[in-house]
């Protein structure tokens, strides 16, 4: 049984901002059928009324007090910048809204 | 280059040092030297820090000429796994988005060694991302295996467990998300500890699945994994999943009496479907050692088992996906040439940035996580987890510490398995479990098959790192396994 | 006054995000402030840098857990933040830690008045929850003339809380008396400096048409970025005007973002949402759930402050004030508690009412400051009022000085003084004025007293004159009514 389309992989990879070549979508279609198929398995394991699972931990939420530190000074900040101008990080030019979320 | 001699273990080097029968700037230049050395044959390190590490052997030599150490690990050149941040040094996570990298801030991690004084000589081989049993998905190229440069090393840390194999420094730092130290530990011969979630600080450690990753040590033997882990240990207020517990004292319980504890056998992890019978009759000889030295055995039950590689799989693709989308090209690391937009400038960079086996799993991640599927794979594994949690609260009502293999087989053939993901995934059924219930592991070494060395698997409950350590330093005292060296290095 | 629509019911919903003031942000240590340079309010963690985690921030919370008590929500014992998952160049990590399916605060609601001394309408409230904000993109060409987007992540991670109502709303200025209310609300518990122009509190507005007496809801559409209360009305109104005409062609709303444009008083459609975003959701692997107790909501609840409906309904009962003066007075807590103080020093609630809302207010707005700022205490509001009870100078002197105390600060009487603005009422000066006018005016005299009672007005006048204003006229009224034997 299929369990996903090329066109489903293509749409996960547009989410995830990854660009596959022709041959590449095949082969991931069939990664990820495999994957998705072995991953099956879990249907059969009855989980009713089981709480699920996001942190091992038993804790109580930590907070920190509201105290500001020294900012990152602006040239570590920028340090790694692919591209700036004075002390903002520059991307190629934003069209309205796009891919706003 | 020939090759200087191997750094033997902590304590001897220490002895050595304190001794003034060698400086610690001697002992970073050899670690160095043959490092450099050995790196052809067995690509163990991303990058080193020579100047740097000489530098800081030159001030801990006098602060112990001063008599004034920082730890017991002052002076000893060591080396981290390339996730781990350290102010002023590249970091690529074997990665070419990170290509150039260089890290404003410290991880918890290496202010505790720089506290320490311990050196750091460089940034050791990784699958990318930590994503990997092999370190073939490494940029760098894979490493190899000391005991036959032709085999793989094991991963994700595996420039780690390699750099301490290969008698390079004494001990390594490593991170595990799904079996990442104890299986290259297991490959290469060496004790590699994964301690319990919350115990180390992940403040610094690059995220691959925030839920599971945990930092642990390698290392020649117990005793030299109690202490580093217990100076790498302790709460952080940077981390939220930290456990706000003290650091234990581990050497303390390294007394090498063991009667009296019960050690688990889990039946599940014992069956030959799958084992090499080598290694199955390794660990099994192995427990008869420790029955012979007092343990009492008890057969015990996980019977979930056969879903944790499935749960696993979802849960750290999942959060993958989304620790690995602030990889964009915009405020650091690698971004596309002459990208025309915003969105072809997302695309390309992170389609050339990451490697084939990271958009596989980044893919499996976003899709376990996108409407419509959300409750059928990500919910359902959450819930699995559960399960298998409970498998242990369960089995250790009955028994002290679990014994298993550390993985199905001896290292494999380098190439032998990157075309087929799944089976890749397979081999990692027996350590995944401990990262998913949160559990401590350790992996030691307990005989050979095939002239590679096998791992015994210790997990233990919660926090319980000092009985698991207890278990193998006394093993260690009975056996010489973890004395062997790779016969072309020695 | 914007009203809904003749032949369709209006429905809307508002969704608020109101930063909060904190020192530092939701989840690091890096400092909160407005008007930086860019990059110079940030921390590795703003950047989404490799390895950072976050660490939430204990006064963030307690905010927000005053603010759903303010607005009758239940705050949730247990709660947990979830990771909403879009890419774009104010988003450091890739994601924005929000909250998700549960949220810190539920249920609520706010009694808003529409029209002054109308019934007020409760505006149900579904949810409030925490999380952080986004950088800034600034698309404006550079100094340096680049072409690209520059990217300022200061705001990228403060603390807001999203506030979101029910569609409850009925017309434009329905849902614009919302945001005032709530931000009062906001503003009275201290949570939120609520400025409009900073940004501190921003809107996004559903709206949806069905035709009047009719159940089922039309498609909605969602105005972003509402940064006015006119601009809401606006906004809502020509979002009204534009989807009531598609009603009446029998063309479907498409659900839609939309943008308003105050240049053409017109709504436009941003995108439209034919595939439905996928953000999806999880919860932050890194962040432990969060768990409130019972002690801590008791503790918040305790502290809360008067409320601006509370105190409004108290100031008209315990003060005798009209309702128009107690809502103004009320509008925000500083000046209650100023008007509270200055009755405390002085006895009594009228005069203060009037000398505040007239004179003060008149002098603030002037000096483009807020009462917070004023230099007049309220003791020494007081003090000049008393000034004037006591003749010792005339109220116009007095309101005179009003904006030189507001501004500066003093003693109201010792600038009385410096400024020779004592009333001349008991001094042989006020006398001698009412002669010299009496004997310069000796018609006007004898019209008086012929019973042309109105020539007094004019001979009070010339008094005022000769005394350059300071004398009281009540004195100077009853001078001359003796002088002339009346």
């Amino acid at each position: 049984m299929a369990r996903i389309s090329r066109q489903e992989v293509e749409h996960v990879a547009a989410l995830a901002r990854l660009v596959l070549e022709e041959s590449e979508a095949e082969r991931a279609v069939g990664e990820l059928e495999a994957l998705l198929d072995y991953a099956a398995l879990l249907e059969s394991v009855d989980t009713e009324g089981v709480p699920p699972t996001s942190h091992v931990l038993a804790l109580a939420t930590p907070m920190r007090d509201d105290t500001a530190s020294e900012s990152l000074e602006p040239e570590s900040a920028l340090a790694n910048a692919p591209e700036r101008e004075g002390s903002a990080f520059v991307v190629p030019r934003v069209i309205d809204d796009e891919d706003a979320g | 280059m020939s090759a200087p001699p191997p750094l033997v273990g902590l304590s001897e080097l220490r002895a050595e040092l304190d001794a003034g029968r060698t400086s610690s700037a001697q002992l970073v230049d050899r670690a160095l030297e043959r490092a450099e050395a050995l790196q052809p044959r067995l690509r163990s390190f991303i990058g080193l820090r020579g100047e740097s590490a000489r530098a800081e052997a030159e001030q801990a030599d006098a602060r112990r000429l001063r008599g004034d150490p920082r730890s017991a690990l002052d002076g000893i050149p060591v080396a981290i796994k390339d996730n781990m941040v350290q102010r002023g040094e590249p970091t690529t996570c074997g990665s070419r988005i990170l290509e150039g990298f260089v890290s404003p801030y410290s991880s918890t991690l290496v202010e505790k060694l720089e506290a320490a004084g311990a050196v750091i000589i460089g940034r050791t081989n990784m699958d990318e991302f930590a994503m990997g049993s092999s370190t073939e998905h490494s940029t760098l190229g894979a490493s190899s295996n000391p005991w036959d440069v032709s085999r793989t090393a094991g991963g994700s840390s595996g420039g780690s467990a390699v750099a301490v194999a290969a008698g390079i420094v004494p001990a390594a730092f490593g991170s595990d998300t799904g079996g990442s130290i104890r299986q290259p530990a297991s490959f290469c011969g060496v004790v590699g500890m994964k301690p319990t979630y919350g115990r180390v600080s992940r403040w610094g450690l690059v995220a691959f699945a925030s839920s599971l990753d945990q930092i642990g040590v390698f290392a020649r033997d117990a005793r030299d994994a109690a202490l580093l882990l217990e100076l790498i240990s302790g709460h952080d207020p940077r981390d939220s999943t930290s456990a706000p517990e003290p650091a234990p004292d581990l050497r303390a319980s390294l007394d090498g009496d063991v009667s009296g504890l019960v050690l688990g056998v889990p039946r599940e992890y014992f069956v030959s479907d799958g084992v090499d019978p080598e290694v199955l009759a390794r660990v099994h000889a192995a427990i008869a050692e420790l029955e012979a030295a007092g343990a009492k055995l008890r057969e015990v039950s996980l019977p979930h088992t056969y879903t944790a590689v499935a749960t696993y799989y979802l849960l750290a693709t999942a959060e993958a996906s989304s620790n690995l989308a602030r990889y964009d090209g915009v405020r650091y690391g690698r971004r596309a040439e002459g990208a025309q937009s915003l969105g072809d400038m997302y695309v390309r960079s992170r389609t050339e940035g990451f490697g084939a086996e990271v958009k596989r799993r980044i893919l499996l991640g976003t899709y376990v996580l996108s409407a419509g599927y959300y409750d059928a794979y990500y919910r359902k594994a959450q819930q699995v987890r559960t399960l298998l949690r409970r498998d242990f609260d369960e089995a250790f009502a009955g028994c002290d510490v679990i014994v298993t293999p550390t993985s199905p087989e001896v290292a494999f053939s380098l190439g032998s398995r990157t075309e087929d993901p799944l089976r890749m995934y397979l081999s990692d059924v027996y350590t995944v479990s401990c990262n998913l219930a949160g559990l401590p592991g350790v992996s030691l070494p307990c005989g050979f098959s095939d002239g590679m060395p096998v791992g015994l698997q210790l997990l233990g409950p919660p926090l319980e790192e000092g009985r698991l350590l207890r278990v193998a330093d006394a093993f260690q005292r009975r056996t010489g396994f973890h004395s062997e060296r790779p016969p072309e290095l020695a | 006054m914007s009203e809904g629509h003749p032949r369709y019911d209006v429905v809307i919903g508002l969704e608020v995000h109101a930063q909060l003031c904190t020192e530092s942000k939701l989840f690091s240590p890096a400092p909160v402030a407005y008007g930086e340079p860019a990059n110079h309010c940030v921390h590795p963690i703003c950047l989404g840098l490799p390895g950072v985690l976050p660490v939430l921030n204990a006064r963030a919370v307690e905010f927000a857990i005053l603010a759903g008590l303010a607005t009758h929500c239940t705050v949730q014992l247990h709660s947990v933040f979830a990771r909403k998952n879009y890419f774009y160049p104010d988003l450091p990590k890739g994601y924005q830690i929000s909250q998700y399916e549960e949220p810190i605060c539920t249920e609520g609601w706010i009694d808003v008045v529409v029209e002054p001394g109308a019934a007020p309408r409760r505006i149900r409230l579904t949810r409030i929850h925490m999380e952080e904000d986004a950088g800034k993109l600034i698309h404006e060409a550079g100094a340096a003339g680049s072409d690209g987007t520059r990217v300022d992540l200061n705001r990228a991670g403060v603390p807001l809380l999203e506030i979101v109502s029910e569609p409850d709303l009925r017309s434009p200025s329905e849902a614009a008396a919302y945001l005032r209310t709530l931000r009062g609300i906001l503003r009275y518990i201290g949570v939120s400096d609520a400025d409009l122009e900073k940004g501190h509190f921003r809107c996004d507005a559903n709206v949806s048409l069905k035709p009047r007496g009719t159940a089922e809801l039309g498609t909605r559409t969602e105005l972003k970025n509402l940064n006015s209360f006119r601009f809401v009305e606006e906004a809502i109104s020509a979002e009204i005007a534009r989807q009531a005409e598609l009603h009446d062609e029998g063309t479907p709303v498409q659900q839609a973002t939309m943008a308003y444009d105050p240049h053409t008083s017109r709504t436009r459609v941003l995108r439209l949402k034919e595939n439905a975003d996928d953000y999806r959701y999880f919860p932050d692997p890194d962040l432990v759930p969060l768990a409130i107790s019972a002690e801590q909501i008791e503790t918040a609840r305790a502290s809360l402050p008067e409320l601006a409906d509370a105190k409004c309904a108290r100031f008209q009962s315990q003060y005798a004030l009209t309702a128009q003066d107690a809502e103004q007075l009320t509008e925000s807590r500083p000046l209650a508690d100023y008007f509270e103080a200055a009755v405390a020093a002085y006895g009594l609630a009228k005069p203060v009412a009037n000398w505040l809302l007239r004179d003060v207010l008149q002098a603030l707005g002037e000096l483009e400051l807020g009462i917070e700022a004023a230099r007049l205490a309220p003791e020494s509001l007081a003090a000049l009022i008393r000034l004037v009870d006591a003749g010792s100078t005339n109220a116009k002197s007095a309101r005179g000085l009003v904006k030189e105390l507001v501004a500066n600060g003093g003693d109201p009487a010792a600038l009385v003084h410096e400024r020779g603005l004592e009333a001349l009422s008991d001094s042989g000066e006020l006398e001698a004025a009412v002669e010299a006018v009496l004997g310069e005016h000796p018609d006007d005299a004898e019209k008086f007293r012929a019973g042309e009672k109105k020539v007094l007005n004019f001979l009070m006048g010339q008094v005022m004159r000769r005394t350059a204003g300071k004398a009281d006229p009540k004195a100077v009224r009853e001078l001359l009514a003796r002088k002339l034997g009346a």
